[in-house]
């Protein structure tokens, strides 16, 4: 075999093994997920329930005035056998987690909330349990086809300042990130909806 | 085999080498591209920052791509080498110095930054500066805190006077005690969070500030709450909230009556704007000091990785360019060498011309100007050879053709070189001569001596060389009669070279000496014939008139008989006397020839009609070939030829039983058929020349009777001379074939020895001009007279 080829080959390998998404740990786990059709105004909300559990790491980098942020993403796609699965709806909700060391308080802002805590917990929780999140509209669905929904949460890295960034891409404390939850979802009929 | 190969790259190999090239290029260019990003990110910029990681990878790929081209050029390279291509051993070194001059400089710098940048890193963080910080913090803090016990003081004052206030006098009252208190808003609330009242001073809005559900709820269960809240900077302000550090009571009232709602009372007033800028600024501080402490070892990390990333891209660009530069510059040489090979085998094509301006191309141009001049000096040597060549054949040609023999002699007298004519003098073939000593040689062996004392005598001066005149008499192959006696003239001269090589030029002068001889002879006729002629009429007139006066006076008797006896010799011998006087004068007169066409067998026929009946006992015999060509000729002067020879013949068969003269015409013809010669043969069956006499029979004076001038031959040499004839005699059988008329060849007697007669051949070479017959006369020697016939039995 040609020397040329291993060389290239292995180089390959290292690079590949390098860019992995990294490790999927069990710090955050989405337990529950559910779409609801159910609202009268035609709008399809995503109920969830996430066990969020901060490394030891993270609680520090928090405590130390580290703004985190956390993404909650949902992805809903139809699924085709001819050709990739079509992307239906691709959202996320973007959680900044802060700690205002002056008021000593948590801080957990996303577009559309801000709200301070006195405990850690109380911010966690905050964010780890989502209620009634408009993520689509009725009209976008087809009855009697089976959609592929995906849930999961995660913590941005990319809004991390540089050398975290850096310390991100090989520490597993710096990156949690939930795996997929996916569960199926069909839009129920006409009549039963009214 | 493994001297010097050349690297003659074809086409398929110069484009994969230009793919490197453009590769290199290329990933330079993107790894300066790339390393900018990098140090750009490195900095504060929010959108590099955000693609770090991308960044950092495509520098890591392009620094992998860039080592795979550096190890691809070193095992071209390394492979070369193995070929003994020539130019690599140099390309080797220069590439291995230019890796070295880059390559280690890079490492140290880099080695020294790592260093230097860790250390730098961590003094940045120390203990006093944390401690510090967080003093202020806490300082912050505490003057916080003290102004939201005031504030609470205030409330709890406040909400026992609102206790019992209820209806529309609330509003009045509450406005009143926020003045007093000087509190920017008072809110009087439900605990389920329904406004009662509000008084503030901020117009701008009408939607009061409320707290937060867990605010609520904590006052509900401990009936106070207290807190100083401060906007996020980071995150969004909701509506109706003031900006900034604001504090916020909340104080449970008393119900007035039983069963009366629980409400509160909450006071919201901001911190003042210096003291919140100032905290906020040393919340900030604190709080960057932190992150910096935290974010240490990725920094430290980030830092290094570039830093790596950086000499890594650095130093593999540094070896491939080593590699291809050491290429391009060796380049020129690999073609300097091929057409270095190429001058070695005789192609003096110029090398391409390298395209450099720099010492590389004047070398290229230099040698292209050396290969050129070498061709010039090639062409001009073979010129001089071509030239040297022409000249040798010319002299040989020369020297071949000169009837003057000329032998080359080494120092040894030994002869090297024989030209054809000293073949022909000395009667014997080249081969035979060559190598043998000047004793060796036929007819010179007795002269061997005195030519070597006179090359001895005359030195080693080139510049003059001897002569001798020498008679030889060494019988030569082809002619027995004639070979006794040759004059030869010898000059001799030592050649101006080293080797000391003699150079003798033999000169056959044999006819040179009988023309001498002859012209002497008939010097001596012309002044004899008129010295004796004179007294020749006086005597005859004296005898006769001694006889007529004396006669009658002298007794008849023996006197008058003596007398008359006597002077009729007298005047006998002195007709006799005037003859043969006539006879010389003739030979010494004899007028030049007038040369006009004839036919020689009309002549014969002519003369013999004089001899046919004159004597019965003689028996002529005429072979006349027909259709002869004409020759030219004085007819008056052939004609006294003819008749000489004639009448020789005649006289010799004197005394013969059987007299039988022949006279034969034929036409001589060349080598390619071509006619070039009239033969007039005559011959008899007398007794024939005396051996002694035939290489002289021309001679005047000379003559085999007992009675005769010896004036006749020599006449007739003298006539078929002037006629550029040939004439030769001998004694029969000829040595060449004699053709009858009719084509049969006249019978000769068996080569016994024995003499059958004599011959008299003659040979007119001159002829009419005409078509079939004109040659060239310098063509004449190609027949030769005597057609080549050896007889060893006369030898």
């Amino acid at each position: 075999m040609n020397r040329r080829s291993v060389l290239v080959a292995l180089g390959c390998a290292a690079l590949l093994s390098w860019m992995r998404p990294a490790w999927s740990g069990d710090d955050i786990e989405v337990i529950e997920a559910r779409l609801d059709a159910s609202s009268p105004e035609g709008a399809v909300t995503l109920t969830a329930e996430i066990r969020l559990a901060l490394t030891e790491t993270l609680r520090d980098a928090v405590v130390r005035g580290l703004p985190l942020y956390f993404l909650t993403e949902v992805q809903v796609h139809r699924p085709r056998w001819y050709w990739f699965d079509e992307a239906l709806v691709a959202t996320q909700i973007e959680w900044r987690l802060s700690y205002h060391a002056l008021t000593r308080q948590y801080r957990v802002s996303s577009s559309t909330t801000s709200e301070g805590f006195a405990a850690l917990e109380d911010a966690i929780a905050a964010m780890s349990s989502i209620r009634q999140w408009q993520v689509a509209t009725l009209p976008m669905f087809q009855t009697g086809i089976v959609y592929d929904v995906r849930v999961r949460m995660r913590l941005d890295t990319t809004r991390l300042p540089k050398p975290f960034q850096m310390t991100a891409l090989t520490d597993r404390n710096w990156n949690p990130q939930s795996e997929w939850k996916r569960f199926d979802f069909t839009v129920p009929t006409p009549t039963s909806a009214r | 085999m493994e001297a010097v190969r050349l690297h003659r790259p074809d086409p398929d190999k110069r484009s994969v080498a230009r793919a490197l090239r453009l590769s290199l290029i290329v990933s330079v260019a993107l790894a300066a591209v790339l390393l900018t990003l990098l140090a750009v990110a490195s900095g504060n910029n929010e959108l590099f920052q955000r693609h770090y990681g991308l960044v950092l990878w495509l520098n890591v790929a392009i620094a992998i791509g860039l080592a795979i081209l550096a190890i691809e050029l070193a095992r071209r390279l390394y492979l070369r080498f193995r070929r003994g291509l020539f130019g690599t051993r140099l390309m080797a070194r220069l590439a291995m110095s230019f890796i070295l001059m880059t390559a280690v400089p890079v490492l140290l710098i880099y080695l020294v930054a790592v260093q230097f940048l860790g250390r730098s890193i961590e003094s940045w963080f120390d203990v006093p500066m944390e401690r510090a910080l967080e003093s202020g913090l806490t300082l912050g803090r505490t003057t916080l805190d003290s102004m939201l016990v005031d504030l609470t003081g205030k409330a709890r004052n406040a909400a026992q006077q609102l206790e019992t206030v209820t209806g529309a006098s609330l509003a009045d009252r509450l406005n009143e005690l926020r003045e007093q208190a000087g509190v920017q808003e008072a809110l009087v609330m439900t605990a389920s969070g329904r406004i009662v009242q509000t008084s503030g001073t901020r117009f701008s809005t009408l939607v009061p500030d409320m707290p937060s559900a867990a605010a609520l709820r904590q006052a509900r269960v401990t009936r106070s709450y207290a807190a100083i809240e401060g906007v996020d900077p980071g995150g969004i302000v909701p509506r109706g909230t003031i900006t900034g550090l604001k504090m916020r009571t909340l104080v449970a009232m008393s119900p007035a009556s039983l069963g009366e709602e629980v409400r509160f009372l909450q006071l919201l007033h901001p911190v003042p704007g210096a003291l919140a800028e100032n905290a906020e600024a040393v919340q900030a501080g604190f709080r960057d000091y932190q992150e910096l402490s935290l974010s240490r070892i990725g920094l430290k990390r980030i830092f290094r990785v570039t830093l790596t990333v950086t000499v890594l891209l650095t130093v593999f660009s540094a070896i491939a360019a080593a590699f291809l530069l050491a290429g391009w510059m060796t380049g020129p040489l690999s073609m300097l060498a091929a057409g270095t090979r190429a001058v070695a085998e005789g192609d003096f094509r110029p090398v391409k011309d390298y395209v450099g301006r720099d010492e590389l191309g004047v070398l290229t141009q230099s040698f292209n100007a050396m290969t050129r001049q070498l061709e010039d000096a090639r062409a001009q040597v073979e010129r001089t050879r071509v030239g040297l060549e022409l000249a040798n054949a010319r002299l040989a040609s020369v020297l071949s053709n000169l009837t003057a023999g000329v032998i080359v002699l080494d120092r040894d007298y030994r002869v090297s070189l024989v030209n054809h004519g000293a073949e022909k003098i000395l009667g014997a073939t080249a081969s035979r001569m060559a190598g043998q000593l000047l004793a060796g040689l036929p007819g010179l062996a007795g002269f061997a001596p005195d030519i070597q004392k006179a090359f001895e005598e005359a030195g080693d001066d080139t510049s003059q060389g001897w002569q001798r005149q020498i008679a030889i008499d060494a019988p030569t192959a082809d002619n027995t009669e004639r070979g006794s006696g040759k004059t030869l003239l010898l000059r001799g001269a030592v050649l101006p070279e080293a080797h000391g090589d003699h150079l003798l030029v033999l000169d056959d002068i044999s006819d040179v000496v009988s023309a001498q001889r002859a012209i002497a002879w008939s010097e001596v006729a012309r002044r004899l014939a008129h010295e004796i002629k004179n007294p020749l009429t006086p005597i005859q007139l004296a005898a006769e008139r001694m006889a007529l006066k004396l006669g009658d006076k002298l007794p008849a008797g023996t006197d008058r008989d003596m007398l008359m006896r006597s002077t009729t010799t007298i005047v006998n011998q002195v007709g006799s006397l005037k003859v043969m006087v006539d006879e010389f004068r003739e030979y010494a007169r004899l007028p030049t020839a007038t040369l006009a066409p004839l036919n020689l067998n009309d002549l014969v026929t002519e003369i013999l009609s004089l001899y046919a009946d004159t004597d019965p006992t003689r028996t002529v015999k005429v072979h006349l070939a027909p259709g002869l060509p004409k020759i030219l000729g004085d007819a008056g002067q052939l004609r006294q030829v003819i008749h000489n020879l004639f009448k020789n013949a005649s006289e010799a068969t004197e005394k013969q039983p059987v007299r039988l003269l022949e006279v034969f015409t034929a036409a001589t013809r060349a080598a390619n058929g071509q006619i070039n010669g009239v033969r007039l043969l005559v011959r008899d069956n007398g007794p024939g020349f005396a051996p002694n006499l035939v290489a002289r029979v021309f001679e005047p004076y000379v003559t085999n009777k007992a009675k005769g001038t010896g004036l006749g031959l020599a006449i007739v040499k003298k006539i078929v001379q002037d006629h550029g004839g040939r004439i030769e005699v001998g004694n029969r059988p000829e040595p060449f074939a004699v053709d009858a008329a009719d084509g049969e060849t006249v019978a000769q007697v068996a080569d016994n020895g024995e003499v059958l007669g004599a011959y008299v051949n003659v040979l007119f070479a001159k002829l009419e001009k005409s078509d079939d017959n004109f040659i060239a006369p310098t063509t004449q020697q190609q027949e030769p007279l005597l057609a080549e016939k050896s007889s060893p039995a006369r030898s």
